[in-house]
């Protein structure tokens, strides 16, 4: 693939640098190609330069105060050059009450200070690529946590009447499952085989109830990646063997306020 | 000298010092006392003061000034406090100044907007967007008479922000003096006039390095004769550690552009011991605690030793590395600002425990907008916590003989000397500056802290850890947008309403002298007293110099 090409900018008289210049550093060693234009560029300089080094994006810097006036301008030069089609982001002191102006004004996308470099390298990519984050394609089943299996099965098979799949013992996490089939979806009932069992901890600290929900997604490995890049907390940073020999990773609640989901391939099998 | 003479003894000497200095300076207090009534003595000394103790840390007040420039340092007087301040209109600023005095801060120093840095009136086509954003505006001696209406120049000390237009930013502050009825020689004050590290850090740059460095030497030489109590240049490694570079770069490469510029004036026919006393420093408190307050104390030493030994200068003052200080900007996180506070009191601590002679402390809302009114309060009571409440300035160099310390200081004159001696390879600071040598340390520097930030090796709290999830930013001081406009109808009617030819010929005698290499001072100081503006006399500049346009 060929790489992305970055043309970053300083508008207006600012002279701050530090923050253009790590930038190009940190996306050069994301394996982009980066221009940096120096200091005192105005708004027509940039979109000149920008369609003269044929980039995929622009980036801006401004730590005057100035970005008001000045960003809104290299997006205005970018048009009457034909180029509105270069994406426009920002970055510097940009108080986040001129982020929703500067959006409407034609700016992608505005990281403020404390960005880490890694994030606007990811997005940058995704932005280029059209890399956009495919949705996970159904619920794969609701996990509920229980004492005990046999004490609970004659609700969901009895008074619900839902057919019972499979029961299993998955030793990676020292429970046993059963699965029960509604719609395109299943239940899933935890019982914990140890004390040492995160569904024991659950049980201990919240007793019976549901415990995560899991989510059919492919490519796991690609998609644990991309949530990390995001700075998504994982619980597991590499899949794991689930049941009915899938794999399966959990995210971590706080990163979903409060929600514990896990994601989970099936196997060819299936 | 011998030793074993109690009359020759340094302590002796420095003795004598304190007796002279306490006749003008008395101490604030008759006596000092800890809560519990331990006397606390104006210095601690070792038991044995050998010759090493001697020679590499000594007196306060005695070369090589590792303990402090002055004999009785802040047992007499505190260090200035001197908030940088300055936003949108001159009348505006002057609010913001006068209300800084009245809150009992013992000086004042400038913010200059871009434009005005850069040597463009507020109407130039550059200009646009930037007018009054991070200093305050100024176009011509109207702009500035405004800025000090009420403020009696022979009563403050001003520094100001200002580096390739120095000498047009000068003339207006001789010519405000002389409205006010204050002669020159009577002004005291700092103007940075500092443009190596612009090129290296900053960017404010205008002209090439060559006849920036003569303006810089024509200030020199105009200033030895007409303000004596001005310091002509401040040398600052302040935006070189902004920049990003380490504790010993900053030292290292500040000492070796301060040596650029001795050099250079050395070489425009001036003595050294006539204007070296003039020269003053500006460093950054960042947030390591000893090893800031190790560096104030290395980089004295290493000035004196480089003034005496290297340049042989006699006069004392020539010897002694004034400086002021300002807390680490980029150490500000704008993810809980509050928590700037904390992290500007300890940096101005260690500003403190190494000797500074001036201070600003920042504000807890800077990486995010200009300081508010509030903010600035608190900023500068942070200072007056720590000299009133505190008690550490009621012994002079409480940390000396701490074995860290000692041994910090010794590492940090090391290891810049070695940095100084790789720049005198490529000829000196201008040429290392032209071949990128000091910007490229400071970026690897910069790049390589940023690494460790994002791997949470290094924590910075509240951004990479502690973190919170929500936050909103009240009250954040904005700029006027309207104010560009307004500003630009003054500056027009500046120009409508004074005498063109006396402009048009003030800026030719200019044109003259800048070609004939003549001093400009003098005509700088004509050009803006008949209200030339600092665009017009910029632009003289530029069109005999020509202009730098970065590497």
């Amino acid at each position: 693939m060929k790489p992305i090409r970055v043309l970053i900018a300083k508008p207006g008289l600012d002279g701050h640098d530090r923050g253009a210049l790590i930038i190009a550093q940190a996306l050069r060693d994301h394996g982009m190609e980066v221009i940096y234009t120096g200091l005192r560029q105005s708004a027509i300089q940039i979109a000149r330069a920008a369609i003269q080094e044929d980039v995929d994006v622009i980036g801006l810097s401004s730590l005057s105060g100035a970005h008001k006036s000045l960003f809104p301008k290299v997006v205005e030069a970018l048009k009457e050059q034909g180029a509105s089609d270069i994406p426009v982001i920002g970055g510097g002191v940009i108080p986040a009450e001129d982020i929703p102006f500067l959006e409407e004004k034609g700016v992608d996308k505005i990281f403020t200070s404390g960005s880490p470099t890694d994030a606007i390298a990811v997005y940058i990519k995704q932005l280029i690529h059209k890399e956009t984050i495919e949705a996970p394609s159904k619920i794969a089943h609701i996990g509920i946590a229980v004492e005990s299996i046999d004490a609970t099965l004659p609700f969901y098979q009895h008074t619900l009447g839902l057919e019972l799949q499979a029961v299993e013992k998955v030793e990676s996490e020292q429970v046993r499952v059963a699965f029960l089939k509604i719609g395109g979806t299943m239940f899933e009932l935890l019982e914990p085989l140890s004390e040492d069992s995160p569904i024991q901890s659950f049980l201990m600290k919240k007793g019976e109830g549901v415990h995560h929900i899991a989510l059919e997604v492919d490519d796991i490995h690609k998609r644990l990646n991309q949530y990390r890049d995001q700075g998504i907390r994982l619980i597991h940073e590499q899949p794991k063997t689930g049941a009915h020999n899938s794999q399966i990773a959990f995210l971590h609640p706080k990163a979903a306020n409060g929600v514990l989901f896990e994601l989970c391939q099936h196997g060819e099998e299936e | 000298m011998n030793r074993s003479s109690s009359d020759h003894h340094p302590k002796n000497k420095w003795e004598e010092d304190v007796k002279k200095t306490s006749q003008r300076f008395p101490e604030r207090k008759e006596t000092f006392h800890t809560s519990s009534d331990i006397p606390i003595d104006r210095l601690y000394t070792p038991d044995n003061m050998d010759e090493d103790y001697i020679e590499e840390i000594g007196f306060p007040g005695q070369y090589p000034y590792t303990r402090g420039i002055q004999p009785t340092m802040y047992r007499s007087r505190y260090w200035t406090m001197r908030q940088y301040a300055g936003f949108g209109s001159a009348e505006e600023t002057n609010r913001r100044f006068r209300y800084l005095l009245k809150q009992g801060q013992t000086g004042l120093s400038v913010a200059f907007d871009l434009p005005t840095q850069i040597g463009y009136d507020s109407d130039d086509p550059m200009a646009d967007g930037e007018v009054g954003k991070v200093g305050v505006a100024i176009d011509s001696l109207k702009d500035m008479e405004q800025l000090f209406d009420q403020i009696p120049l022979d009563q403050v000390s001003t520094s100001m922000t200002i580096n390739a237009p120095a000498s047009i930013l000068l003339a207006m502050y001789i010519a405000v003096g002389e409205k006010q009825g204050v002669a020159p020689e009577k002004l005291t004050g700092t103007i940075q006039n500092d443009i190596l590290k612009e090129y290296i850090a900053r960017g404010t740059y205008i002209y090439p390095p060559k006849p920036s460095m003569r303006l810089i030497t024509d200030i020199f030489g105009y200033c030895q004769e007409n303000l004596p109590k001005f310091n002509t240049i401040s040398i600052s490694g302040y935006h070189i550690r902004e920049a990003g570079s380490t504790a010993v770069q900053e030292v290292a490469f500040t000492i070796a552009n301060g040596m650029a510029y001795v050099d250079a004036a050395i070489e425009a026919g001036l003595e050294v011991d006539q204007f070296a006393p003039r020269l003053a420093f500006f460093f950054n408190a960042h947030n390591e605690f000893f090893e800031e307050a190790a560096k104030f104390r290395a980089a004295r030493r290493m000035w004196a030793k480089i003034m005496k030994e290297h340049y042989g200068a006699e006069n004392p003052k020539s010897w002694k590395l004034r400086f002021h200080t300002q807390t680490g900007g980029s150490t500000l996180t704008a993810q809980q600002p509050d928590n700037n506070i904390v992290r500007v009191t300890l940096q101005a601590l260690s500003a403190v425990m190494g000797g500074t002679q001036s201070l600003h402390t920042n504000s807890r809302d800077e990486a995010l907008a200009l300081p508010t009114e509030d903010s600035a309060r608190i900023a500068l009571r942070t200072q007056q916590i720590i000299a009133n409440e505190s008690g550490v300035a009621d012994t002079i160099d409480p940390l000396a003989g701490s074995y860290y310390v000692e041994s910090l200081t010794d590492q940090i004159e090391k290891e810049a000397n070695a940095y100084i001696d790789r720049i005198k390879e490529f000829g000196g600071a201008v040429q290392a500056v032209e071949e990128g040598y000091m910007q490229r340390e400071i970026h690897k520097a910069a790049y390589e802290a940023q690494k460790r930030i994002e791997s949470k090796e290094d924590i910075v709290v509240g951004m990479n850890e502690f973190k919170l999830e929500e936050e909103i930013h009240a009250d954040l001081l904005r700029v006027d947008e309207a104010l560009e406009q307004a500003q630009i109808e003054k500056t027009q009617q500046v120009r409508n309403t004074r005498d063109q030819q006396a402009v048009d010929q003030c800026l030719s005698e200019l044109r003259e002298a800048a070609r004939k290499s003549d001093n400009v001072m003098p005509h700088i100081v004509s050009a803006v007293k008949v209200y030339a503006t600092v665009g017009e006399i910029a632009n003289v500049l530029r069109e005999e110099f020509g202009e730098y346009t970065g590497m």
